[in-house]
């Protein structure tokens, strides 16, 4: 099942990408298809003991495996992000008009992505999961970037995949350390390690997850990726590709708990981005930014749940992670349909949408209080877990985790309040808009994600059950924990009680000014800096190494072949050495190395290039006295076309060599006698020490056994090593691509120079 | 350039032609046991291709086409042998006995050479077409008749390019 649903990714995105301009809207239809059926799938599995698996060798030698897993989990997980991503599918169908550009593209991506994401989610290798999360990252990049034509989204699609494929690379280095730690690239057969090398892989895959998690001070992508279109950041941006970096921490923490970096470093980064992120949320007035800003401080407290480890904040964090992409999800899209319909994100120039937009408001005020940790809503008995996991801590830790988790989610009530207030409340009619009529597509599926948030908190004990089936997966004594409906006046009810109103004062309080100060945000401009100075400085590297002069090049190559030959000064024997096998040898010598100098002192192009021809034809002449008839016959061949060649060549131009610099002279004559006297230290250096029998008895036995020919150098080209002939047919071809390549260029400019002007 | 315009140049090429023609049909089916092969006999082809050039008797075109050719027939030759789980570039070789020609004994490796010389070819042609031989072709396709004063301009035309 778990290939045939796969398969059934692949066949969707395949086809919504070749057929993608003919289907419109259809290629949404088709894209939702592989996730309806994986939500469902997921729902067999989900809250159950039931473990399915597949998998295949794919490197053995290297121990590397495609494994996939589905145990309560993984379809807890998947359930998550295919249901999702089917009602965004849906909710795309009425984002985007039936014209709209690029809607296969936009398909084909999202499913791909979806895939991935799944992928990621059942992965049971960490290799496997590598792959997948490298493939979310490549998605992700396309997705921002969906419209390409603006460079704003150009822009944050590249920066979005820097900081994540950076993180990919620690990713990967993390990997490498863990499996060398561990012994096991399995994730089902995880154990504690610790040591030194554990401490370099915790920090490196902690690393990594706040980059996909946009954890600070990687967080700058996210912001930034709103400029993809609405349905992509409901779907990556909330509930599903943020939160691969939760899910990692989520299932490689039983490895890594008992290191030493693993809780301060997972703390730090998931505290600091929880209050930053909801200081951003109150600072922006576009209502997609507060909510993306509002995804990084949520992130933060995932992570930090997950890095204080104990078994009830880890069956917090899972009960909220799940919350959270439900309540998020359908936050984006109601502030996508207010997008569509009105035109305006600004919660300045937006109010009063509670009347004529009453689904979504209702759909919106589910959702945002489900944020804020009011009940009877989901939202509320997860936070009412997360608030209580950090109460349970003890002495200074109790205190600094449980303030800024507490503070935090003050901020959370405050910046929902004031989107929610800024959209939707106040009476003023809104200037000079109109509200466009609704489309059923959006509110249907807001409708069915805002019916979850609120059917999740009445059947809590079914919920309970998911989340605690699959929480006992990665911290085993979670079993004992249950989401509460009504928790009685404890003391983290209290609490969660104050924080409600205090953060809805201050929320109502800030709603009304434009902006709320504090220090700048300038990461994404730092981030896009860096990338330009890389950028820049890859350029000059290149115009510098890359001179574009032929001379150069070669008296490079020649230098650098002359130190390599230099160490075979050392393996020359003169006594192994003699002058020659026969005298014609030594007469062809004299003949090639007078034309040879001759070559150099010619000052006819024309006349350089027949000399050059005689040196070759001498060489001929030498392999008919060493007795390689094949050698003969292709230099000849091969020297023949090139003379021919080199006189088309010179045809245009001059006739005469342009004069030379005593410099440029001199320079010439080094780097001729260096590449002679490398090659020749080379060759001596090698006849010194024969070793053992030639290769050629073996050769010539094989050859007609095998390879069923008498001509051992034939045998040898076409099979014994037939690979060198194919590399050498491809450089062929690459050289002949080449030229046409260069000669048509150069004859359109001839032809058209108005076009190369303008 | 005489060959360009002189009669007894272009007969001889075409007289020629066939005859390297078969000549390097021979070389490229001697190669399994004498001396060779694809390379041998592309370049042959090649010669031929470059006289007949430079005598004006035909236009260096469809490199391209050469090239794609060789490069498919090689790049099937060498996956091939996969399908039946040999190893890359696997070599089977069939012997059989033909009426005239009595016992014949080739191999798959002729397929792979056949490919050797259309890339070759191909490769030749594109040198050729590169530097611009196909101007030498349009003079050299204009009556015979006034070839002497042709022949002094074409040098220094020829040069200022």
């Amino acid at each position: 099942m778990i290939w045939f649903l796969l398969v059934l990714y692949v066949a969707a995105a395949s086809a919504t990408a070749t057929l993608g301009g003919r289907l419109g809207r259809n290629a949404l239809w088709i894209a939702a298809v592989p996730m309806a059926a994986t939500a469902l799938w997921s729902l067999t599995i989900v809250g159950s003991d039931d473990v399915v698996s597949a998998g295949f060798d794919w490197v053995p030698g290297l121990d590397v495996s495609i494994l996939f897993r589905v145990d309560a989990l993984h379809a807890l997980l998947s359930l998550m992000v295919a249901g999702i991503g089917a009602l965004v599918c849906v909710y795309s169908a009425g984002y985007f008009t039936s014209g709209a550009a690029g809607l296969g593209r936009f398909a084909a991506t999202l499913v791909t992505f979806s895939g991935a994401m799944v992928g990621l989610v059942w992965a049971d290798s960490v290799w496997t999961l590598f792959l997948f999360w490298e493939l979310t990252s490549i998605t992700s990049f396309l997705l921002v970037g969906f419209k390409h034509t603006d460079p704003v989204a150009r822009t944050a699609a590249r920066r979005a995949l820097v900081i994540t494929a950076g993180g990919g690379l620690a990713l990967l280095a993390g990997f490498v350390l863990y499996v060398d730690a561990a012994g096991t690239a399995v994730l089902s057969d995880i154990s504690p390690i610790t040591g030194s090398t554990a401490t370099a892989a915790a920090v490196l895959i902690l690393i990594a997850a706040a980059t996909k998690s946009a954890q600070v001070p990687f967080h700058v992508w996210l912001p930034g990726a709103m400029a993809a279109p609405t349905p992509v950041s409901a779907y990556l941006h909330s509930a599903t590709m943020v939160k691969a970096g939760v899910i990692l921490v989520a299932v490689i923490a039983p490895a890594f708990q008992e290191t030493d970096v693993w809780k301060p470093l997972g703390l730090a980064f998931g505290l600091t981005t929880m209050i930053w992120g909801a200081i951003g949320a109150l600072r922006h007035v576009d209502a997609k930014l507060i909510l993306a800003w509002g995804t990084v401080s949520q992130l933060g407290l995932l992570i930090a749940l997950l890095g204080i480890g104990t078994p009830k904040a880890t069956f917090a964090a899972i009960a909220l992670l799940v919350a959270h992409a439900v309540f998020k999800a359908a936050l984006f899209m109601v502030v996508g349909e207010v997008d569509v319909r009105t035109g305006t994100r600004n919660i300045n120039e937006l109010s009063g949408l509670r009347r004529s937009m009453p689904i979504t408001f209702a759909v919106a005020l589910v959702s945002g209080l489900s944020m804020a940790g009011v009940p009877p809503l989901l939202g509320f008995p997860a936070k009412e877990a997360a608030i209580e996991a950090v109460l349970g801590l003890e002495g200074s830790e109790r205190l600094l985790v449980g303030g800024l988790v507490i503070g935090g989610a003050v901020l959370t009530v405050a910046y929902t309040t004031r989107l929610l207030f800024g959209m939707f409340g106040r009476s003023e009619p809104m200037p000079d808009r109109r509200v466009a009529p609704s489309r059923p597509a959006m509110v249907v599926a807001e409708v069915v994600l805002a019916f979850a948030t609120v059917a999740g908190f009445v059947a809590l004990g079914g919920v309970t059950q998911l989340v605690r089936s699959a929480a006992v997966l990665v911290a085993p004594k979670a079993e004992v924990y249950s989401l509460l409906r009504w928790p009685g006046l404890t003391t983290a009810f209290i609490v969660s009680m104050i924080v409600v109103v205090l953060g809805s004062v201050v929320g109502v309080a800030v709603a009304r000014r434009v902006v709320v100060g504090g220090p700048a945000a300038r990461g994404a401009a730092n981030v896009d800096a860096l990338i330009d100075g890389i950028g820049r400085a890859a350029r000059r590297v290149a115009g510098r190494v890359q001179h574009g002069s032929l001379p150069l090049y070669l008296a490079t190559t020649v230098v650098m072949v002359a130190l390599a030959s230099a160490v075979f000064v050392v393996e020359i024997d003169a006594d192994a050495l003699y002058w020659w096998d026969n005298r014609a040898e030594a007469v062809l010598v004299v003949m090639i190395v007078a034309a040879a100098v001759a070559a150099t002192t010619v000052d006819s192009r024309l006349g350089a290039a027949l000399v050059l021809g005689a040196v070759g034809f001498s060489v001929a002449g030498l392999f008919v006295a060493l007795g390689a008839p094949d050698l003969v016959l292709t230099q000849l061949l091969v020297e023949t076309v090139i003379v021919v060649g080199f006189v088309l060549g010179l045809g245009r131009l001059a006739t005469r060599f342009p004069t030379a610099t005593r410099l440029w002279l001199a320079g010439r004559i080094v780097v001729s006698v260096l590449i002679g006297a490398a090659i020749a230290v080379a060759l001596a250096g090698a006849a010194s020490s024969p070793s053992g029998q030639p290769p050629v008895l073996d050769l010539a036995t094989s050859a007609v056994a095998d390879g069923g020919g008498n001509n051992v150098v034939n045998v040898i080209l076409t099979d014994t090593r037939a690979l060198d002939t194919l590399g050498e047919v491809v450089v062929l071809l690459t050289v002949a691509v080449g030229i046409l390549t260069l000669t048509r260029t150069r004859s359109r400019r001839h032809h058209e120079p108005t076009e190369s002007a303008t | 350039m005489i060959a360009r315009t002189s009669p007894i140049v272009r007969l001889a090429v075409r007289a020629v032609t066939p005859i390297a023609l078969l000549i390097a049909a021979f070389v490229l089916f001697a190669g399994h046991n004498q001396p060779g092969g694809g390379f041998a006999a592309g370049l042959l082809l090649g010669a031929v291709i470059v006289l007949r050039t430079v005598a004006g008797l035909q236009q260096p075109r469809h490199a391209a086409v050469f090239l794609a050719v060789g490069g498919v027939i090689v790049g099937l030759e060498a996956l091939t042998p996969l399908l039946w789980g040999q190893p890359l570039l696997d070599q089977v070789v069939v012997s059989r006995h033909v009426p005239l020609l009595g016992k014949v004994k080739t191999g798959s490796a002729l397929i792979f050479d056949l490919g050797v010389v259309a890339v070759v070819v191909g490769l030749v042609i594109a040198v050729l077409d590169g530097f611009g031989a196909a101007s030498l072709v349009d003079r050299g396709r204009r009556p015979i008749d006034d070839a002497p004063v042709d022949a002094s301009v074409d040098t220094d035309s020829g040069r200022n390019r």
